[in-house]
């Protein structure tokens, strides 16, 4: 008779814990649809604003509008007069410099809200900084140490990241990494020297990669940190 | 011949870089008459930017922007403005190039009318830099054959 009882409660646990698990997983699931699904929905919109004539001059129209008040920002930088003659001659010169370069500044740019960018990559600019420091305590005491233990490794990978402006972001963000320098990239492949191989495995795990997929918003893989906001969901939920 | 770059991060910096490099470049220039810098060093700094666009993104795109005729009228445009204001202070009764006499035109005091007379003529000047600058450094990019020569050669090669 107990041994029944244990059996089913057994079997019942067993039923429970493969149902969260199901559960868990369809969350998982769903939310990796969810971003490829947001993503193909982006695309075409944005084939659809290629197409029509009208949608592709109001786009220009959009990123003159753009271009012109960051130009504008930065005369008023660079001048710092306030009168109206200089303020005039300002607009004028940024109206210019947006008519002639606007497709420069805003080519090749992703559909995505610029406001959600902005908060991750106030949100990012912490860990970037916190991982610079350490890694500049690293190479001090790599360079102070008598026996100045560095192991100078040319290292390779492929990235995962897929528009030019992130691999710009990720190489500078090596390169700006005391330690590590980007020398190449070639069709999406990284060449990375780096000083010992401390600094090269902090590289290979792909960390820095993740943040700035989750900064600029490139939403093809589940990335570290959207399973993180996943499992926090989760666990609110339970 | 230059020949296009395969790097991503310089095309890609440049890119970004260009637009600001063309502000800063009017920025000086505009800022000539009360300030270091003028017509000269900001007319070199534009056609520094077009010349970084011909290096990163090869000739052929750089041509859909700033092609030798352009830059040959331009040239001669900023000569024209130059040549223009030192011209009408001599129609006007003084010397030439002396804005003073200007200001019966601009209907401004004699030394306001110096300040905008002198701004005039260094946006010519810019003008004329940027565009010989740019033609010059084409025509060692080209080896000096024009496209329309390019294509006479290749017809007598073919």
């Amino acid at each position: 008779m107990e041994v029944t009882v244990l059996v089913q409660a057994t079997d019942k646990a067993f039923e429970i814990l493969e149902k969260a698990r199901n559960e868990a997983r369809e969350l998982l699931y769903s939310s990796a649809k969810l971003t490829s699904e947001t993503k193909s929905l982006a695309e075409r919109r944005q084939a659809r604003a290629f197409l029509s004539g009208a949608q592709q001059s109001k786009l220009a129209l959009r990123n003159f509008t753009i271009a012109f008040f960051v130009l504008f920002a930065f005369w008023i930088l660079l001048s710092a007069r306030f009168d109206y003659f200089h303020l005039t001659l300002g607009i004028i010169c940024s109206m210019l410099v947006a008519y002639m370069s606007h497709d420069l500044l805003f080519s090749n740019i992703r559909l995505g809200d610029v406001r959600i960018k902005a908060r991750r990559f106030f949100a990012a600019a912490p860990w970037f900084l916190g991982q610079i420091f350490s890694a500049n305590l690293h190479v001090a005491y790599l360079a102070l140490s008598p026996k100045m233990p560095v192991d100078p490794q040319i290292i390779r990978f492929k990235t995962k990241l897929e528009s030019d402006i992130s691999w710009v972001a990720l190489a500078n963000s090596i390169t700006l990494t005391p330690g590590t320098i980007t020398v190449d990239i070639r069709e999406g492949e990284f060449f990375v020297h780096a000083l010992d191989r401390k600094v090269a495995y902090e590289l290979s795990t792909g960390q820095m990669e993740d943040k700035i997929a989750h900064v600029l918003m490139e939403a093809d893989h589940v990335y570290i940190q959207d399973v993180l906001d996943v499992s926090r969901i989760f666990g609110a939920l339970k | 011949m230059t020949r296009v770059t395969d790097d991503i991060i310089i095309r890609a910096v440049a890119r970004i870089l260009i637009p600001f490099i063309q502000l800063y470049a009017l920025y000086v220039i505009m800022h000539g008459h009360h300030s270091p810098g003028g017509g000269f060093q900001g007319g070199v700094i534009m056609g520094a930017s077009f010349i970084l666009y011909l290096l990163t993104h090869g000739l052929e795109e750089a041509k859909t922007r700033m092609s030798e005729i352009r830059a040959g009228v331009f040239s001669s445009f900023g000569l024209l403005v130059y040549s223009g204001i030192g011209l009408l202070c001599l129609i006007l009764g003084s010397n030439y190039l002396d804005y003073g006499k200007l200001s019966t035109v601009l209907k401004v005091i004699p030394a306001q009318a110096r300040s905008l007379g002198i701004l005039g003529v260094e946006i010519g000047v810019g003008i004329a830099v940027m565009a010989v600058m740019f033609s010059i450094f084409f025509d060692i990019s080209t080896g000096g054959i024009l496209p329309e020569d390019e294509e006479d050669l290749g017809a007598r090669d073919g």
